[in-house]
């Protein structure tokens, strides 16, 4: 019995403490955000994910942001100016502080997580604009799991998984905190696909992306995304169907990979 | 039935313009093919009891109109991003306020993990 706790413990500690070998500073993708509207892809808005070095006096800190601005002939009419961050370990992509702060057609949101995993607690701070003009804060601490991550975090650790060891049909759950609420979200390995990009013609490594509970994306292989089947598994291409349509998202650039 | 045609030509074709107009000026091309056909039809009716055409020319008129511009849209423009200031300002912001924090933040524990 000891044996076998001791397994799971240390099983548990090399997958939630897994080493990061995909994720360098300096790194810069751009996406195209299209919009399927009656069968017409149109193109909404672009997104980047991009790391840098964060130096505090204590520690260095790799810095993942990801930023969604639409094309200026959507502007008049639904600006969106998003920006995600999160500030992780550069060894275990560990996240330490995530802020969103987004800002779509007028709605103004702030939410900011200070995660303390010794205590597996995260101190949320929500700030929205009033009808006066004026910010009201809602600060809450929140129970997390051992394993929680914010939704950048979990985006780079898809990245990061040892896909090339796993066998079609693997799937591994992933706990996201969003909106102060843990959410599980299930990646499932679909096979290996061959796909033209605007980077190239590559391999990929296709995987179907599923939250537990709740019907935001809907139906259960929509919602796929192709990483290059290398050692830098880019996100390539990725499609997406929710509540008010289906949208993609396509490669434009990728620079400063490690590999 | 010809006029039924004609109302149902001007609008689409009214509503072919306006897509065009909007960033929506792909979604034009399938108001402006309808309101050609409707138009197409009409004119066949006009033609064989040797009524007024011009009603019939001015949903043509406006259906080359939005077919032109919806498509000089589809070639010419690229998607570029706009004003993008704000955004910049308001990371460079975040990431001086990130600092701060992280600053007083309990970072033992990155040792601890590495």
């Amino acid at each position: 019995m000891q044996k076998v706790f001791l397994t799971l413990s240390l099983l548990f500690l090399l997958s939630s403490f897994a080493q990061n070998t995909t994720i360098v500073p300096g790194e810069k993708l751009t996406f195209t955000a299209s919009y399927n509207m009656s069968g017409i892809m149109t193109d909404l808005a672009e997104v980047k994910m991009q790391t840098s070095e964060v130096k505090t006096s204590k520690s260095t800190l790799l810095r993942l942001k990801c930023t969604a601005t639409t094309y200026s002939k959507w502007d008049s009419f639904f600006k969106i100016r998003d920006l995600y961050e999160s500030y992780v370990s550069k060894k275990t992509l560990t996240p330490f502080l995530y802020k969103r702060d987004i800002n779509e057609g007028g709605y103004y949101k702030f939410m900011q997580y200070k995660f303390n995993h010794k205590s597996k607690t995260v101190k949320s701070l929500k700030r929205k604009k009033n009808k006066k003009g004026g910010f009201w804060d809602e600060n809450k601490t929140l129970k997390i799991g051992a394993s929680t991550k914010d939704l950048v975090t979990t985006l780079y650790h898809i990245r990061n998984l040892d896909i090339h060891k796993a066998s079609i049909g693997d799937s591994q759950d992933f706990t996201v905190l969003f909106d102060n609420k843990e959410s599980s979200v299930n990646v499932k390995y679909i096979g290996k696909e061959s796909i033209n990009t605007n980077i190239g013609s590559k391999e990929c490594y296709k995987l179907s992306i599923s939250i537990n509970g709740s019907d935001i994306l809907k139906g259960s292989n929509n919602n796929l995304l192709w990483l290059t089947a290398d050692a830098n598994k880019i996100p390539v291409y990725a499609t997406f169907k929710i509540a008010i349509g289906s949208g993609e998202l396509k490669i434009k650039s990728a620079t400063g990979l490690k590999n | 039935m010809r006029k039924l045609l004609i109302i149902l030509g001007f609008i689409t074709a009214t509503l072919a313009v306006i897509l065009a107009v909007t960033p929506l000026s792909k979604m034009a091309f399938i108001p402006a093919i309808l309101a050609f056909i409707f138009g197409l039809i009409a004119l066949k009716f006009s033609k064989a009891k040797q009524l007024s055409k011009k009603s019939i020319q001015l949903i043509f008129l406006l259906t080359i109109i939005s077919i032109s511009l919806a498509t000089y849209k589809t070639i010419f423009q690229t998607s570029e991003v706009g004003d993008t200031q704000e955004l910049e300002l308001r990371d460079e912001e975040s990431v001086e306020d990130s600092k701060e924090i992280l600053e007083d933040l309990d970072l033992d524990e990155l040792d601890d993990i590495e």
